[in-house]
């Protein structure tokens, strides 16, 4: 039996064109917008924690900061690696980009709570 | 490490240096001393790539120590068992019970101290080794500490020990498991139900069956749509000392011990350290179904119920009832064979996926008479201590009571090509047992049934689609792969639609594999190879993504999952295809240590060559076909040598006389002999004597027995007249034998000589006289010419009385120094010496067999017979192996025959009183490769000749010797499989069983290359 999966159906590239009647210069894929338009207002607030300002009426240092981190994570993101996956690495292992000589303990999983019943009835 | 002198030629050496014990003699040493024999070699000294957490088990080699227990499996002199964990213990005590079994229970809970420490890791820090059992809070900040920075030598560790730059999290954090309840596992959330999938034959069955194999399961899958499986396979190691105990108990008498020569204890010690070493693991496979949602009223009532020390109520768990009861029935049926898993097993599983690929507990994993009391097990999972690195690719487990320290990698399965299973490639999850060391698999699976995979797949190509008609509108074109990938959508939902639901259900899940190494970069280079074996052959790129932490913890029951990529959708029939629950045992689980299957995956091969008879009920005739210079001799011969230890009564018909040596070996020469035929006396071989006449006593009493023994006496005259006609026939020149009148005189002077044990060739001659025709007397004086041969007497006169005494436990019979004809070449161009081989050889054959019928009935026999295709063409040779394969069950006689040649076996027509095949390599000829095939009942044409042809295979680019051989072997219960010869636990025996020439002197030690293993 010739046996296949079906990823590539769902490995297809699927880019944003740009609205109708005009082709944006560079196809980006749809994720990439929804991460950007989360990390906007995500540097906003950061801006606001560290100012007490009121947003700007163009917040250009925070458009810029969050296409930097988009096409930054973005670089790691594929099919099978998914951008939260990313994300989520980056937040826990910021501290270092390879091997490091130290080591941290994580906490141990102990099944010391599991009551056990010989039966189901 | 050492490896021990023989000869690369003889059958039986591994290709892993793990196998190669120096067997220095020591266990002498431990019979006197009580103490444990030395192994060189085994332990820390095995090399990478057979490491496995069950190396751990074996002893320490330079470590001899002492047993606690008095218990043993013998009652000679050397009381050593080995304990299941790799504890051997050695019991001074000479006059313990052998029913004693050996009981791993007290001193296995000690802390690792004396006989049950075990070893640690060669690497490890000697600061870890010094941690207190007992843990407490600032303990583990001292162990997490001490990990951080191993002390440079010199310095005052407290010195250099950085300061911790953060605070440890929570020191523990309690599984999501809150209970089990019989194979029920509760979560807060979810309920799952587990079930045990037993292993299932795969190599070397039709593709037909495999395919059947693969659509049962399909369904079986399909019939759980809509639930998420956790699929996860872990290992044990091969309990090495019940197989002993077994071994002993089937060995009531075995060869008593000789000075100066291991004892029968010492042997089973050998073994179970070899097969300690060899790194044999066992797979389990436990499948678990979560098919409840649990309600937050449920979880209330149960933390209400455990204040109270009930759990979860009963209401709760009767609703659930009926839905198991299905899974019993889907799972159950013809494929998975599934069945319930015990609380037993699930705490097994849940202490091996907390302790992920480390060294399972002390004494507790192969035991079954342990006492060890419910949920010991999974208390000791608070020993097991995680370290993690930021973005690194290991993740570290720390036993805390033990000091083993174990790195894991955890690779996912990445992007997958199509597979053609099970025609070209091997099940995608069972394909890593390739590689020597022990492997955690572990997979979740959401099931869609038809409309969730429908509606799945129309969504991607409602995207797909959409995307085509935004490109149309911006006027750019469309990259030519969504087409394709659109058509793609569009076939598959046509499948999904019209199809039955095994042909449209979905499997989407994750598939991880663990790998480990004692040092993060043995790890990272196993699960290197591991990588690329499976890119190479099977075309799946494996992923080793970072935080590996979760994902190891994703092997737990009940965890979260690591991350949802690398997600895997596929058909069902993909996924049943992973079958990670294949296996390829064989053999039976009594016998002696043969060796290892070398196929898809490692496991010990035993054999009992009387299983057959005694528990299968049938016939006793083993085969064994190879070309010369396959290992069928030495097979043969070792298996004499096994059997002879074990107190069988072993005859060996080698003509060409290298086996004789097995008598010369010192544990065996008080109880041995060898018999060779060309210096032996007149009458010897006198074909009337050598069929013995049935005795009264061995037929059930009253009037059906009378008759069975009157038949058996007149099937005895029978046998014997046609034995001596054909006798005569071989005698007397080929141009007489072929004349018609030549047969029929001989037929008239046989009938009229009685057909008993007392009569001789020189009756028939005088009777052939007696008849007075010119033709009578002239086929009476060639035969009395022939007789004027000296090795021709043997036929001639009546036998010694006494030659063959049943007391020897092996008989050797050789012919050393005859010729032997090539019955390529007509009869007319052999010397007289070849000429008279022929008849000799045939009646050897007899004479060996006779001597089994002259002892107790019941008791065992193993004769084994070299060179059968001398056999082949004559009706005596046919009703000889009919009759052996017959009397086999009733005298309990296991009958190993070898020839060159299936042709010689499937000429006779006894191919289905065969109960064991071994054959060895044919690469000369397709068509005896695809005879030997019938022979193992194997299908033809479909690729394995090619099998056969590979096995024993030379390395083109090697000097040296090959150093082992390789058969194909069937057993009784028809299980066909590749076995890779392995007797080089028994010291000297591969020496004294070399069969080639140029090693006549001391055998010479092999060169350090290493027989590359191609699998590896």
């Amino acid at each position: 039996m010739r046996l296949r999966t079906d990823d590539d159906i769902y490995r297809a590239r699927l880019v944003y064109l740009g609205p109708p009647g005009y082709t944006l210069p560079v196809q980006l894929p749809y994720a990439q917008y929804g991460l950007f338009v989360l990390l906007v207002p995500f540097y906003m607030f950061l801006h606001w924690l560290l100012t007490f300002q009121g947003p700007d009426l163009f917040p250009a240092w925070e458009i810029a900061l969050a296409m930097v981190t988009t096409s930054l994570v973005f670089r790691y993101v594929d099919p099978d690696r998914p951008a939260r996956m990313v994300i989520r690495t980056a937040l826990t292992d910021w501290r270092h980009t390879r091997e490091p000589r130290h080591e941290q303990r994580d906490a141990r999983f102990v099944a010391r709570r599991i009551r056990i019943r010989e039966e189901l009835g | 490490m050492t490896r021990r002198g023989f000869d690369a030629e003889t059958a039986g050496v591994d290709d892993d240096q793990a196998t190669w014990i120096d067997y220095d003699g020591g266990l002498q040493a431990v019979a006197e001393g009580g103490r444990v024999a030395v192994l060189h070699g085994g332990g820390s000294d095995v090399p990478d790539d057979v490491d496995s957490p069950f190396l751990g088990l074996v002893e320490a080699p330079s470590g001899p120590r002492e047993g606690k227990n008095g218990s043993t499996a013998r009652r000679d002199t050397t009381q050593l068992t080995v304990e299941p964990t790799g504890r051997i213990l050695a019991a001074p005590n000479a006059d313990s019970d052998r029913n004693g079994a050996a009981l791993p229970g007290a001193d296995a809970l000690d802390p690792p101290t004396g006989a049950s420490r075990v070893r640690e890791p060669g690497d490890r820090p000697a600061a870890d080794r010094t941690l207190p059992a007992q843990p407490t809070r600032k303990t583990e900040r001292a162990v997490a500490r001490t990990q951080e920075a191993p002390p440079p030598h010199g310095r005052s560790p407290l010195g250099k020990i950085p300061r911790p730059r953060h605070r440890d999290r929570d020191p523990a954090v309690e599984l999501a498991i809150t209970e089990i309840a019989g194979h029920l596992t509760f979560t807060p959330n979810s309920v799952t139900a587990w079930y045990w999938l037993p292993e299932v034959r795969w190599a070397f069955r039709p593709d037909a069956e495999r395919e059947a194999l693969l659509s049962a399961i399909s369904e079986q899958y399909a019939g759980l749509a809509g639930f998420r499986i956790h699929l996860r396979r872990t290992t044990r190691p091969f309990p090495a000392d019940q197989w002993a105990r077994v071994v002993d108990a089937h060995a009531p008498n075995p060869l008593p011990a000789v000075p100066g020569a291991p004892s029968w204890s010492d042997h089973l010690v050998a073994a179970q350290r070899h097969l300690l070493s060899v790194n044999h693991a066992e797979g389990q496979t436990y499948l678990g179904i979560t098919f409840a949602r649990r309600t937050l009223g449920d979880t209330f009532s149960e933390k209400v119920g455990r204040l109270f020390g009930k759990g979860v109520s009963g209401g709760e768990r009767r609703r659930m009832a009926r839905t198991i009861e299905q899974f019993d029935e889907v799972l159950g049926a013809f494929g998975m064979r599934g069945r319930r898993v015990t609380v037993e097993e699930l705490e097994w599983l849940l202490y091996r996926s907390v302790a992920l690929c480390m060294q399972p507990p002390v004494a507790l994993s192969p035991v079954d008479n342990g006492t060890w009391e419910r949920g010991d097990l999974l208390a000791l999972t608070e020993q097991i201590e995680r370290y993690r690195t930021p973005y690194g690719s290991t993740v570290k487990l720390v036993n805390r009571m033990t000091g083993e320290e174990r790195h894991v990698a955890v690779l996912t399965v990445g992007r997958m090509e199509p597979l053609d299973i099970p025609e070209r490639h091997e099940p995608w999850m069972h394909f890593h047992e390739r590689l020597p060391w022990a492997m955690e698999l572990s997979s979740r699976v959401d099931i869609l049934g038809p409309s969730d995979s429908f509606r799945n797949l129309e969504h991607r190509l409602r995207l797909i689609r959409s995307q085509q008609v935004d490109y149309a509108e911006h006027g750019i074109d469309a990259p030519p792969e969504l087409e394709r990938l659109a058509k793609r959508a569009l076939t598959i939902g046509d499948d999904i639609t019209t199809g039955l639901p095994v042909d449209s259900s979905r499997a989407h899940g994750w598939h991880r594999i663990a790998v480990s190494g004692r040092t993060r970069e043995e790890c990272l280079e196993r699960a290197r190879r591991l990588t690329q074996l499976y890119s190479r052959e099977m075309r799946i790129s494996l992923q080793h993504p970072k935080n590996q932490d979760w994902l190891a913890r994703e092997f737990i029951p009940g965890e979260p999952l690591a991350n949802t990529g690398y997600l895997r959708r596929m058909p069902i029939k993909l996924f049943a295809a992973a079958l990670p629950q294949a296996a390829s045992t064989v053999g039976d689980r009594r016998g002696d240590l043969i060796g290892r299957t070398a196929g898809t995956c490692r496991r010990p091969v035993f054999l009992d060559l009387h299983f057959p008879m005694e528990v299968r009920e049938r016939s006793g005739l083993a085969v064994f076909v190879a070309e010369p210079g396959g290992g069928k001799s030495t097979l043969l011969g070792a298996l004499g040598y096994l059997a002879a230890r074990r107190g069988v009564q072993v005859t060996l018909l080698d003509p060409s006389g290298p086996l004789a040596r097995l008598c010369s070996m010192p544990e065996l020469a008080p109880y041995s002999r060898v018999l060779n035929l060309t210096g032996s006396e007149q009458g010897t071989l006198a074909p009337y004597a050598l069929i013995p006449t049935p005795q009264r006593s061995h037929f059930t009493t009253g009037p059906s027995g009378d008759r069975e023994f009157e038949i058996a006496v007149s099937n005895a005259r029978a046998e014997r007249r046609m034995l001596v006609q054909d006798i005569c026939m071989m005698l007397v020149p080929p141009q007489v034998a072929r004349e018609a009148s030549t047969a029929t005189l001989l037929r008239h002077a046989v009938r009229q000589v009685p057909a008993e044990e007392t009569s001789t060739l020189d009756d028939v001659v005088t009777l052939l006289h007696s008849i007075g025709d010119d033709e009578s007397r002239e086929l009476g004086n060639l035969l009395l010419d022939t007789a004027e041969m000296p090795l021709a007497t043997l036929f001639f006169g009546s036998p010694a009385s006494g030659a063959l005494s049943s007391d020897t436990a092996l008989t050797v019979i050789t012919m050393a120094g005859l010729r032997l004809p090539d019955l390529k070449i007509e009869r007319e161009y052999w010397s007289a010496e070849e000429s008279l081989a022929l008849p000799m050889l045939h009646t050897a054959h007899r004479l060996a067999v006779r001597r089994c019928y002259s002892g107790e009935m019941h008791r065992r026999k193993l004769v084994g017979l070299d060179e059968a295709h001398f056999m082949e063409g004559w009706r005596s040779g046919r009703s000889f192996l009919v009759r052996l394969a017959r009397d086999s069950r009733k005298w309990n006689l296991a009958a190993l025959v070898a020839s060159q040649n299936p042709r010689d076996i499937l000429g006779l027509d006894v191919q289905n009183l065969v109960s064991s095949v071994f054959v060895g390599r044919i690469a000369e000829d397709t068509e005896i490769a695809a005879e030997a095939l019938r022979l193992l009942r194997v299908p033809t044409g479909v690729g394995y000749e090619q099998t056969l042809a590979a096995l024993s295979q030379v390395d083109a680019s090697s000097q040296a010797r090959l150093g082992f051989r390789e058969f194909v072997m069937r057993d009784v219960d028809g299980r066909v499989q590749k076995l890779r010869v392995d007797v080089s636990y028994v010291p000297d025996l591969l020496k004294y069983l070399d069969t080639t020439p140029t090693a006549a002197g001391p055998a010479p030690v092999l060169p350090p290359i290493q027989p590359h293993d191609p699998e590896d």
